[in-house]
């Protein structure tokens, strides 16, 4: 058992750590306040290789392991929630739908340009009433000729006003259940009856704008589906497991920058003549920060682990999802706690990380389903 | 053309630190790419993308612990680096300019680059020699304090600018072979890729001891001792004026002209 990372490993971790301190966190606040997609800091990104950091090069990827991958998400969500939801999206939830299902045509012209960063990619999976119930999805696929022709809407899609590339599920057989669910390559920019609706105004995770799609009457050819009419649900749920190691990346990398200022600022603040961080009860609350992000970090990196070796890791991705989503939102209230009234303040970024951890409970599985899901797991086997 | 480009690893020391003796005590200390350096690698291989090197080639004089910081180079383009380390080198405390100048001009000799740059000084160290010493050592040209170096060569001269005290620049064109000390700012050194950093680990990483280049063990001894060191101890005074600009200025100025500050 080797916990240390390889050369190669440290050097990524460095360089992305770098190029975040000195790109991202002076701009994180701005990102926050303007709520507005960070495209010079994407096109950045792409030129660094960020923004397909998974896929193979052959496919204009940085053709990095899942490990790294991981790393290089947590130090990017370490800068900006926000940004780390932009790349999480983009790779973890459309590209791996594209480079998992897509066949040889359909990774070469859409997985190739978004894994290079020069398009950018987003996943539309969830309906107004279709959150966690999938099946209950409402947006159809009807064949007509050799186009499907696709109505319905969905909500709450990152990355959905701003994406060159949707990969968008619907139902083409309304009687099937979730064996009647399929997903396609849409291109907001060709495909007409592509409509944003509107951008959220959210607590947090700002910068990654999250959209309501409709789709009126939206044609596609017919090679823009992805694998088999009835497969959707199957993949996404395949795609999601995935996807969760990086939310679990975003989690820490939050958690991280949280307890990196409550550390700095418990050593700064002076309060009946000491520093604050040399009380117990601050210097316990460190102590617990930081065990609960070293903890994360070891679930998150064993269900990268298990992917990697090709074995199921449905339970270690959804445990480490879980677990580092729930630490991020501790680790960041309790990174106010320690800044007192100060941590409640614009002036601090404290309070950013507490509004970005949240978002990590809820989306690509809330909470309350992954137990279900680890549930499952234990009793099945 | 052939550029070869002196990449050292230097001690980084933290905010706070504490003085043993006279070096300051490992646990304040951190490794990193010198940060001059980093420009001349970054000069290299911009000449290289403009296709005027065809090859750009990193010397290290250091122990195996310094290869990622090698390796950094190698990821931001370099093509391969070679690395001199020697059991005689292991115990020194002070590797003086002579023994840099002797083992880096046999790599020299061996590699036989049209153009050498070396960052200005290393940011431990500081000696600001090295360059210098190596270019008249295996008789080249050189060129110090380098800010800006002109892409488009004209034969075999570089048209360089170069940065004088006061604020003074100067043009010079110097002949090719030489060497260019880098200064900070001709360029704005690049991140490394991923694809770089991982293309990297697969390049050409040659090790050499003084014996594979014909330096003898002697080089290494130097005449130079380090007797102390410490931090010299800084005052600060703080003096307030009451009142409006009208009344006080004249005061400040003549403060200022009593420190020394205003003529």
């Amino acid at each position: 058992m080797d916990f240390a990372l390889s050369a190669e490993q440290q050097q990524i971790r460095d360089m992305v750590s770098e190029f975040v301190d000195e790109e991202i966190v002076p701009v994180a606040d701005e990102i926050d306040h303007e709520d507005e997609f960070p495209q010079d800091l994407v096109d950045e990104m792409a030129d660094l290789g960020l923004m397909g950091m998974p896929f193979p090069e052959e496919y204009g990827g940085a053709g990095l392991d899942y490990h790294s991958y991981a790393i290089g998400l947590e130090e990017i969500s370490r800068g900006s929630g926000g940004l780390g939801t932009v790349v999480a999206a983009h790779t973890s939830l459309a590209g791996n739908m594209l480079y998992e299902f897509g066949d040889d045509a359909q990774l070469e012209e859409y997985l190739t340009p978004l894994a290079a960063g020069e398009d950018v990619g987003a996943f539309a999976l969830s309906e107004a009433g279709a959150g966690s119930d999938v099946p209950a999805m409402e947006t159809m696929a009807e064949k007509d000729g050799d186009e499907y022709v696709i109505n319905g809407g969905k909500l709450w899609i990152s990355n959905g006003s701003v994406a060159d590339t949707v990969t968008v599920f619907a139902k083409t057989d309304p009687e099937a259940g979730n064996k009647g669910i399929s997903s396609f390559v849409v291109r907001p920019e060709e495909d007409d009856g592509f409509i944003v609706e509107n951008t959220e105004e959210k607590l947090g995770d700002k910068g990654c704008p999250t959209a309501e799609l409709r789709f009126d009457d939206l044609r596609i050819p017919e090679d823009r589906l992805l694998g088999a009419e009835g497969d959707g649900f199957v993949q996404a749920l395949k795609t999601l497991n995935g996807g969760r190691i990086t939310i679990a990346a975003r989690s820490i990398g939050i958690a991280r920058a949280a307890f990196d200022e409550a550390r700095d600022y418990a050593g700064e603040r002076e309060q009946f003549g000491q520093p604050i961080g040399e009380f117990q009860s601050i210097k316990h609350k460190l102590a617990d920060m930081d065990t609960k992000i070293q903890a994360a970090r070891m679930l998150m990196h064993k269900a990268a682990d298990k992917k990697i070796r090709g074995e199921n890791f449905i339970k270690d991705s959804a445990q480490a999802k879980l677990y580092a989503s729930e630490i991020s939102r501790e680790v960041a209230n309790e990174g106010i706690q320690i800044h007192g009234g100060y941590g409640y303040t614009k002036d601090f970024p404290a309070e950013r990380f507490y509004r970005d951890a949240k978002l990590n409970e809820i989306y690509e599985g809330t909470s309350e389903v992954l137990r279900n899901t680890i549930g499952d797991q234990l009793l099945d086997n | 053309m052939k550029i070869l480009v002196t990449v050292k690893e230097v001690a980084t020391v933290e905010d706070e630190f504490e003085i043993e003796g006279t070096e300051i005590a490992d646990q304040y200390l951190g490794a990193d790419l010198n940060e001059w350096d980093d420009y001349a690698v970054e000069e290299a291989v911009q000449l290289q993308e403009a296709g005027v090197a065809d090859e750009v080639v990193t010397v290290t004089i250091g122990p195996e612990d310094c290869e990622q910081t090698i390796r950094q180079a190698l990821a931001k383009g370099a093509d391969r680096a070679v690395r001199v380390w020697d059991d005689s080198l292991e115990g020194v405390d002070l590797l003086d300019v002579n023994a840099k100048t002797e083992i880096l001009s046999a790599v020299v000799e061996e590699e036989d680059p049209d153009l050498i740059l070396t960052g200005v000084q290393a940011g431990d160290d500081s000696f600001g020699a090295t360059g210098v010493s190596l270019a008249e050592e295996v008789g080249y040209q050189w060129g110090a304090v380098v800010n800006h170096l002109e892409h488009e060569f004209d034969g075999d001269v570089a048209s360089v600018r170069r940065e004088l005290e006061g604020g003074v620049e100067e043009l010079t064109d110097i002949e090719l072979p030489a060497a260019l000390t880098i200064q900070t700012g001709i360029n704005e050194p690049r991140y490394a890729s991923l694809r770089g950093i991982r293309q990297a680990q697969r390049k050409e990483l040659d090790v050499k001891n003084l014996a594979d280049l014909d330096v003898d063990e002697s080089a290494v001894d130097s005449d130079l001792e380090l007797t102390d060191m410490y931090e010299p101890e800084s005052e600060s005074d703080v003096t307030v004026w009451e009142g409006s600009a009208d009344d006080t200025a004249a005061e400040l100025g003549e403060l200022l002209r009593d420190k020394g500050v205003a003529p």
